[in-house]
């Protein structure tokens, strides 16, 4: 080999790192097979921290997922959630949630009704399974708890007096507040994921804590954007919370925000650990299907790698993330010009209205698998007995529109390891 | 809803907010006069907003209608003299390639000299070297002088400029609803408010009908019937960068694709034309896209690889003699001021027809007549009389937010566009004093008057960010901040869904995840924001 | 409005370069203006500029901007962003490019003269140190250790060895302002039995005139080196505890088409691979007090060069350092570890005040940490790191790996502790 070739074997190579690639690498590691994910993240980054599994069906919001789920299986029978049982949609989420909370960042246990969380515009949005940080906001706004909102100097997109003026109907106590961040106060821009940082610093809590205090009134409760922490968010809260004397929340932020840089450094520290090999931010080149293994070919600033596997998942997600690419005369599978199913031309794409609440077609284009999410190929038939699929990039169905992009990622990304089980369990 | 009606007063009612009715505007006001400007949306909201920016040099109507093209040849060199803040002076190049006709091109220096236009040979070889994106099927080009001009800080200036000589005033938002005519002459317009459904009545002394491409509905309104128009789209495609320094026009015969104009960091690719009905509703198409692409990819072969942010179509008003079913290309470019007096007015006059290039001199013809009829004596000053550059009215030039922010070093003026680099303290002085500021300033208002939205992200992030800002400047305190935001991205999308593909994939899908599952905007109405109200069962 | 054709000839267009320069789809034209990039940057908010405004002024064209902001020497060329951005854009390749368009006389005066020392003698140091004195010092400091320690009293430092295996690089810092700090790794050498060499020519480790954005002294420097290894025959050429260094050889090899015939390789993955095979026994057992550790990732070595096998390597080597539990790793670290802001020549280029500003966050990642020293194995990580710990008030030492090995081993000389602090004066003595 020459400088900088890297050369790795194992039984599963997952391709992307968005949440389906790392919700592959989860249930993989569960089962004990040796996994390696590779490919550069996409949408991830860019999350509210909320886990949905379907939060509108039917252009209706949902309450009940589950009973959403038996509407959807009516109406979309080719949704991907609707080709995955409950039961096993159900130990995924579980699953999935689970081992965020054990590897560091808390999450509520998937529950039998969505939650109705917030968002910076104060709208709300209904989700299965939150982060504990922004858990007491989405209590405190159904008990109708006097509630401070503070907003901070320096940060853009986030205006606590937004937030209030477009929640107040159903949220009439809410006060507001701008704090300036200690040792950030010249009034420049700030940034979610620094002062996030900077609060798991003790005295940058004891000090910012004072200013929340000095704010509070007679508010029971305070918001903010989410700031609290990076990698010990939950430590992080409950410090603030305790300096602070009342119970505290957060409110998701638009990019670059906390939520989806906390669960990426969290993967990318967590699963080498656990002993999965990550190769994370660099595009898959080439994926090579031979008789007996599955090869990847990347590249990164130092050279080539290879990843010898015997079965692999494509998680590549969509635009976004690569894993789909938009010509002008068609939408295209970027690594295996795998078919796409997709509009007649590109007119048919997007509807006129941006906000029309059927979404978009091009949004529902991707790839067919068959039952065990195998992708396939021109003749109907699986590309390859060894390549399988998962995450949005998969047809039939609007994960922003439907609130489900969590939902396909996590259900399809266990129903593939499932597949891969079975079919190392063959071999 | 309705609360009474607003009543306003004003010596002459200009009707549309284009190039031409605010030049007509400024043009009355240097002479004293003092001016009320309606539109029935906002500035530059048809055609004048809705084209490439060229500063004709005349070339491209040398070979069929001489007249005009030395009117555009005489307009450019007078606006470069009094606004030179507003044009890029670029120069402009026609190029024939594989295909086209020889003929044409060997012609084209000759139409050229009778119309009085430069205009210098090049050999293929120069042609490429000064744009290296050339074809290298290209057998003939020629430089001419060609300019681009950003319409709307000549609109804005126009404006504020009128404001500043006679406190003339501009009420965007107001459509002309009925006149109020008393022995030939107009004494009144009833208007509507399109945003709140008021009325509001304007006391009148005369009318200058500048709606462009609605002038003839206008006139229809006050019983003229001898305007006669022909409505031709056109769809333009923008790109995300600049692609050449000149103007690149298809040395043929007018067609599809056949012209790139640099709008400061951008190119502008067009046009197409195509005869339409209806007024209302006027959107880029798929298949508008690819016509001019492909077209245009033969002068420019890089366009194949080009990113394009945005698509817009505008709607050219030409004027039709009676009888006349000629398509859009081969009506006159020319302009006609109807003085109406055959249709019993006295006190109503309609501009219409012409182009960019030779705005001033529309409102020059226009300012005459009506200056006449009011006893002013005053003549025109608008050929002489330099454009100043007023403080609130800078921002729509591309690049100039980011140098003055860049200069001004000043780390708390946060920049709340940053595609467009556009500081907070460009929002601010729009907010407090740029045309129309008296009414609320919307964030499709911000971008009328600004770059806010104009870049890559076509307005995802900072929409977010502007509103924010708005919010915390109290200027929202209801939910009317986030609606707004809407229809500012929804408007936005007209010009983006055609020219969906390739890297503005990434960006729209992000887009929509922001929108929809951050923000919450496509479930902004009614009931959908609280299922606990509705209930799925 | 002006034209933008009069500046054209006198100024880089940055835009035109990113597209020459940047791979397909990783082009400034594919920016989606998200902003991670400038939100994971220490960079950001000094001279008001931050990565996202520079691919935007770029495409902006406002090529004379770039090309006198400041900000360029403060960007440490760390390819955070790279790493960040979701089109894995590199906005630091034109970093470089617009450091080189300043005059000579406007680029900061402490990168230009230490590039300028390194062209004056074949030694190639950034300190000025010629060689004969770096041969002769080397010498004076192997006669001491041998007096010093008897275990040590063969100790083989050789110089321009042919044939040798390793040809071993040498930081400038030590032979020129602290040469007993040169002993701890020639002890570590002898102890594993290693073939090694100094050389005479090409044997300083330090490249600021690739900091200068001087691709053709860059190239010079990295010629003269890879001419002293192929002279010598050496298999490996091996940078020591020093980030840059590495990059600019691996990369520059690439970036120039040199014929090298020789594998690089880092000292760090020797330290692993020795402990692997039982040849440095070393262990944890000197840590009593169990005192903690954290490790910083120089991001030349990690993030540019060789990514998170040789970080991998550093933890390795780390913990059985020091333990287990007293091992507390950075947050982010590895390929996402943060610049501290001693890299790209910051330490030289005299801007302080935006020194410090940058490496707070680098100081609030350690302070998190509650660690008493910091390990790392670059020297312009160490004496930026010293320097943030001593201006925000930070109660911490920074200490090479070879101090460490050293002392695990039993084999640290008395005066080879500079680093350490007066609880670990006596250990192993």
């Amino acid at each position: 080999m020459g400088q900088g070739e890297r050369y790795y074997r194992t039984e599963l190579a997952i391709i992307g790192s968005g949440l389906a690639g790392f919700a592959a690498s989860v249930f993989a590691l569960a089962r004990g097979i040796a996994s390696a994910q590779v490919g550069n993240t996409g949408a991830v980054a860019y999350t509210t921290g909320y886990l949905d599994l379907l939060g509108s069906c039917r252009g209706l919001w949902l309450d009940d997922p589950w009973q959403g789920l038996e509407l959807l299986r009516e109406s979309e029978p080719r949704h991907p959630l609707s080709r995955i049982g409950r039961t096993a949609i159900q130990a995924a989420f579980d699953q999935f949630s689970g081992a965020l909370t054990e590897m560091g960042v808390g999450y509520t246990a998937p529950a039998e009704r969505n939650h109705l969380a917030l968002t910076p515009a104060g709208t709300v949005k209904p989700t299965l399974s939150v982060p504990q940080t922004m858990l007491p906001g989405i209590e405190a706004r159904k008990a109708g708890v006097r509630t401070l909102i503070i907003d901070i100097l320096g940060l853009q997109g986030f205006s606590a007096k937004e937030f209030v003026a477009n929640i107040r109907s159903s949220w009439p106590q809410l006060s507001t507040a701008k704090l300036s961040f200690p040792d950030m106060e010249s009034g420049g821009q700030v940034f979610p994921e620094v002062m996030a940082r900077a609060l798991e610093v003790s005295s940058h809590r004891e000090r910012f804590a004072e200013r929340i205090k000095a704010a509070l009134g007679d508010a029971r409760l305070v918001g903010m954007p989410a700031i609290m922490g990076i990698h010990h968010p939950d430590r992080v809260h409950a410090e603030l919370q305790r300096l602070v004397g009342v119970p505290l929340f957060e409110i998701p932020t638009m990019p670059p925000a906390v939520p989806g840089i906390r669960l990426r450094e969290m993967f990318e520290q967590g699963f080498p650990a656990k002993g999965l090999t990550l190769v994370p931010q660099q595009k898959v080149k080439r994926l090579v299907l031979e008789a007996g293994r599955a090869t990847l070919y990347l590249q990164d600033s130092f050279g080539e790698v290879m990843i010898e596997s015997k079965a692999a998942i494509l998680a590549s997600g969509r635009f976004l993330s690569g894993g789909l690419t938009a010509e002008r005369g068609g939408v295209r599978e970027a690594l295996l010009d795998i078919p796409v199913t997709q509009p007649e031309s590109r007119a048919d794409w997007y509807r006129q209205d941006y906000f029309d609440p059927l979404g978009h077609p091009v949004n529902r284009s991707g790839v067919e698998v068959d039952s065990s999410f195998r992708p396939l190929g021109p003749d109907g038939e699986p590309v390859n007995h060894r390549l399988f699929a998962a995450g949005i990039l998969l047809a039939h169905h609007d994960w922003v529109r439907q609130r489900c992009g969590a939902g396909v990622a996590i259900a399809s990304a266990h129903k593939a390891v499932e597949a891969v089980a079975d079919m190392l369990k063959e071999q | 809803m309705v609360s009474g009606i607003e009543t306003f007063e004003t010596e002459v009612l200009i009707i549309g907010g284009g190039v031409t009715g605010t030049g007509v505007m400024r043009d009355l006001a240097l002479r004293g006069i003092h001016c009320l400007l309606i539109d029935r949306r906002d500035l530059n909201a048809g055609a004048s907003g809705g084209n490439h920016g060229l500063l004709h040099s005349g070339g491209r109507y040398a070979a069929s209608d001489s007249e005009t093209a030395a009117e555009c040849r005489q307009e450019g060199d007078i606006l470069r003299q009094v606004a030179p803040d507003c044009i890029d002076d670029c120069g402009g190049m026609f190029i024939a390639v594989e295909g086209d006709d020889p003929g044409f091109a060997e012609r084209f220096p000759g139409y050229c000299e009778a119309a009085g236009i430069d205009c210098e040979s090049l050999s293929p070889a120069q042609a490429r070297e000064r744009e290296p994106a050339l074809s290298d099927k290209l057998f003939a080009a020629y430089a001419i002088p060609d300019a681009t001009v950003d319409p709307f800080r000549l609109t804005l200036e126009n404006v504020n400029h009128a404001q500043q000589l006679t406190d003339s005033l501009f009420l965007p938002h107001t459509a002309v609803e009925s006149f109020e005519i008393a022995n030939g002459v107009i004494t009144g317009v009833l208007c509507r408010n399109t945003k709140t459904g008021g009325m509001r009545r304007i006391l009148v002394r005369q009318v200058v009908n500048a709606a462009g491409a609605w002038s003839m509905d206008v006139a229809r309104r006050a019983g003229c019937s001898d305007v006669s128009l022909l409505y031709s789209k056109g769809t333009l495609i923008i790109s995300n960068t600049r692609i050449t320094d000149r103007v690149i026009n298809r040395l043929r015969p007018p067609g599809d694709g056949d012209i790139l104009v640099p709008g400061g960091t951008v190119s502008l690719l067009g046009t197409t034309s195509d005869n339409v009905d209806d007024l209302e509703d006027i959107r880029p198409t798929v298949a508008e896209v690819e016509r001019v692409l492909i077209e245009g990819t033969a002068m420019l072969p890089c366009l194949e690889g080009t990113r394009f942010i945005r698509a817009f179509s505008g709607v050219r008003p030409l004027l039709l003699p009676a009888q006349n079913t000629a398509d859009g290309r081969s009506a006159s470019r020319g302009f006609t001021l109807f003085d109406h007096r055959d249709q019993g007015l006295e006190n109503f006059a309609t501009v219409t027809g012409g182009k960019l290039t030779t705005f001033r001199l529309m409102a020059e013809k226009t300012g005459d007549l009506v200056a006449r009829r009011l006893g002013n004596s005053r003549p025109c000053k608008t050929a002489t009389e330099p454009l100043p550059s007023g403080n609130a009215v800078r921002w729509t030039e591309p690049g100039f937010a980011p140098r003055f922010w860049y200069r001004r070093n000043d780390p708390t003026d946060m920049i709340l566009c940053e595609c467009e680099m556009v500081p907070q303290s460009a929002i601010d002085s729009i907010i407090e004093s740029a045309p129309g500021a008296e009414s609320e300033m919307t964030l499709q208002a911000i971008g009328v008057r600004s770059r806010v939205g104009k870049g890559s992200c076509q307005g995802s992030f900072c929409s977010i960010r502007v509103t924010s800002h708005l919010y915390d400047r109290g200027v929202y305190d209801s939910a009317r901040g986030l609606h707004s935001m809407r229809d500012f991205l929804s408007g936005r999308f007209k010009g983006v869904q055609p020219i969906l593909w390739g890297e503005q994939m990434p960006q729209i899908e992000l887009s929509e995840a922001l929108h929809c599952s951050l923000m919450g905007l496509d479930r902004l109405d009614g009931k959908a924001n609280d299922p606990e109200k509705e209930g799925s069962g | 409005m002006k034209s933008t054709l009069a500046y054209k000839e006198s100024v880089i267009d940055f835009k035109a370069k990113a597209d020459e320069l940047l791979p397909e789809g990783a082009s400034y034209d594919s920016c989606l203006n998200c902003g991670l990039c400038s939100s994971g940057c220490p960079a950001s908010g000094l001279e008001g500029m931050d990565p996202r405004r520079f691919i935007r002024m770029a495409m902006l064209g406002m090529n004379e901007e770039l090309s006198t902001t400041p900000w360029v020497w403060t960007c440490t060329q760390c390819k955070r962003c790279m790493y960040i951005c979701p089109m894995s854009i590199d906005v630091s390749l034109l970093v470089g490019l617009a450091r080189g368009a300043w005059p000579e006389d406007k680029k900061p005066s402490g990168i230009v003269r230490s590039c300028q020392a390194q062209l004056l003698d074949s030694g190639t140091s950034a300190m000025g140190l010629r060689s004969e004195d770096f041969i002769e010092i080397v010498e004076e400091t192997a006669d001491e250790v041998r007096q010093e320690d008897e275990r040590f009293k063969d100790i083989k430092v050789p110089i321009d060895k042919q044939g040798a295996y390793f040809f071993v690089n040498q930081n400038s810092r030590e032979p020129a302002a602290e040469p007993e700090e040169l002993a701890p790794l020639w002890k570590i050498f002898e102890y594993v039995g290693a073939d090694w060499t100094y050389a005479s020519k090409g044997w300083a480790a330090e490249n600021f005139c690739m900091f200068t954005g001087d691709d053709e002294a860059w190239k010079r420097m990295v010629r003269q080196r890879v001419d002293a290894v192929n002279d010598l025959g050496c298999k490996v050429w091996v940078n020591t505890e020093c980030g840059h260094s590495f990059y600019t050889i691996w990369k520059g090899v690439e970036r120039f088409g040199l014929r090298a015939n020789f594998e690089m390789g880092s000292l760090v993955s020797y330290y692993a691979q020795w402990i692997r095979e039982g040849k440095l026994p070393v262990n944890a057992d000197w840590n009593t007090g169990g005192i903690k550790f954290t490790l910083q990732d120089p991001c030349q070595l990690v993030r540019k060069s060789i990514g998170d096998p040789v970080a991998d390597d550093l933890r390795f080597v780390a913990r059985k350092l020091v333990g287990e539990e007293n091992f507390i790793d950075m947050q982010p670290c590895r390929s996402a570890n943060y610049c501290c802001g001693g890299g790209g020549g910051f330490l030289q280029a005299g801007m302080k005040e935006q020194r410090h500003a940058y490496g707070k966050r680098k100081f609030d990642q350690i302070m998190t940490t509650q660690a008493g020293y910091v390990l790392t194995p670059c020297h312009n990580c160490h004496s930026q790191i010293e320097d943030i710990g001593g201006h925000f008030g930070g109660d911490y030492r920074v200490v090479h790996f070879w101090t460490l090995i050293c002392l695990s081993l039993g084999i640290l000389g008395e005066n080879e502790r500079k680093y350490l602090g007066p609880e670990l004066a006596e250990v192993g003595l």
